[in-house]
């Protein structure tokens, strides 16, 4: 159980995807500039992260590891993921429209973003259990989620502020970006 | 080797048919659905974003439950191919006048900005541009050696003789944007076709300079237009200190363009109209 804990609470908050480890940058400056467009993006990435991790355990152990294949995990993985996200993204538009429309575009955008692809290496690199890898992913969907939604709130903020011309938009979005960096950096070694 | 190679082609293969039988298997629970399918199978499916919605689906939706929407010419892409147009006149029982939706290029250049030194280099804008940025007073001026003529499929671009400045032909021109990439001073911009008048000055990063000493013919933030206007159409735009105009509002009295001290704005493609309404 302790272990469980500690695998969710690193990657949720002390590994976080965006700001210890640097993968998942896009999202991080592209969709956060609104509270709305933020939430959808982290739900779609929890759910994509989620089932992405139980579909490449099964893969990497019942398929890459019997056959001695390791090295491929990143091309398997990628297939598998887009694959799996392509039925997900179908079957919730003809069941649940609301659902499909609040994750939006944001969906089949990530299919192959870098920090669903990094919990997917991370977990087979670690060697975790099917449980584990499940735990692992939700941490950092939701490590994923915290950040762009602080990060968004910050931004509607900053759209109001005076901020010198050379500065505005992105270059001081970079600069916030530092500092919840160095902030998340505070929790180091606490695991 | 030859195990990598079957294992990744049947795992790409199953999946492939997976996806298939998945789409065929999975019930339609939601209500009107295929209409939205069908009109998202017509719409470009490059999920720009450009009509405001964040995808094609998501513009289908709004669609499907106001087919007007489409004559607002949204999607530019759409409009830029006439048999998509046809099938989407099918599919959404309404009748789309596609040449006339398209935008139209405009060079925001009046010229009159004075010409500091003669230029004898390579005979291009391009050229131009990268030495002193030009030889006019404004650095964001049309310096007329006509880079956007030379692109222009349709033969809509024109040098005005009198000041040297690259004119567009709103009858000629299909919007299809080459000549806004090809301009190095980014002075051709795309608006919408029915615009009425033209704001002609490339002034909107320019809020430091005031317009009197680069050009005769720029922007001075007089208001005098926005003043002038009767019906509400022209804001004023704080944040780069230029009027806007909206279509819809606009009775194309010519107020505005009276008004204007520099001559910096000029009617735009209805001259007959505009002629008619004086």
């Amino acid at each position: 159980m302790n272990n469980l804990i500690a695998i969710f609470l690193g990657l949720a908050i002390i590994n976080n995807f965006i700001v210890a480890k640097f993968l998942g940058l896009c999202p991080f400056f592209g969709v956060s500039k609104k509270l709305g467009n933020a939430l959808s993006m982290g739900l779609a990435v929890i759910l994509v992260m989620l089932i992405a991790s139980v579909a490449t355990w099964i893969i990497n152990h019942y398929i890459l590891i019997p056959f001695g294949v390791e090295y491929m995990d990143i091309i398997m993985y990628i297939l598998v993921i887009a694959a799996l996200v392509q039925m997900i993204e179908l079957f919730i538009k003809r069941t649940n429209l609301i659902l499909y429309n609040a994750l939006g575009i944001y969906l089949p955008l990530i299919t192959t973003n870098c920090a669903v692809l990094g919990i997917t290496l991370i977990n087979a690199g670690e060697g975790y259990t099917l449980l584990e890898s499940s735990i692992a992913a939700l941490g950092g969907g939701l490590g994923f989620t915290l950040i762009l939604i602080i990060m968004s709130g910050i931004r509607e903020k900053l759209e109001i502020a005076d901020t010198p011309r050379v500065m505005r938009g992105l270059p001081v979005a970079m600069l916030i970006g530092m500092l919840l960096g160095l902030t998340f950096f505070g929790f180091g070694g606490i695991v | 080797m030859a195990v990598t190679i079957i294992i990744l082609t049947a795992i790409a293969l199953g999946l492939g048919v997976l996806i298939y039988v998945v789409n065929r298997v999975v019930p339609t629970r939601v209500k009107g659905i295929e209409k939205t399918e069908a009109i998202a199978s017509l719409l470009p499916g490059m999920n720009c974003g450009a009509c405001g919605h964040p995808g094609c689906f998501a513009f289908a939706q709004a669609l499907a439950e106001k087919p007007e929407l489409m004559a607002e010419g949204r999607c530019a892409v759409a409009i830029q191919d006439e048999a998509r147009c046809r099938a989407l006149e099918k599919a959404l029982g309404i009748t789309l006048d596609a040449a006339g939706m398209r935008k139209k290029a405009l060079v925001h250049c009046n010229g009159n900005s004075e010409v500091t030194h003669d230029y004898s280099g390579v005979g291009t804008c391009k050229g131009a541009a990268q030495l002193l940025r030009g030889y006019k007073k404004c650095p964001y001026a049309c310096l007329g050696l006509g880079d956007c003529v030379k692109v222009c499929p349709e033969g809509a671009i024109s040098i005005k003789p009198g000041n040297g400045v690259a004119v567009v032909d709103p009858e000629k021109c299909t919007g299809c944007g080459l000549c806004v990439a090809e301009c190095p001073q980014n002075l051709i911009g795309l608006v919408p076709a029915g615009t009425k008048v033209a704001f002609l000055c490339n002034y909107g990063p320019l809020r430091d300079i005031p317009g009197r000493e680069k050009c005769d013919a720029g922007c001075i933030h007089c208001r005098k237009c926005f003043n002038a206007c009767e019906y509400g159409a022209i804001e004023w735009n704080k944040e780069r200190a230029v009027p806007e105009f909206d279509i819809e509002k606009c009775t194309l009295c010519l107020k505005c363009i009276e008004a204007c001290p520099n001559h910096t704005l000029a009617g735009f493609a209805k001259a007959k109209v505009m002629a008619a309404a004086k």
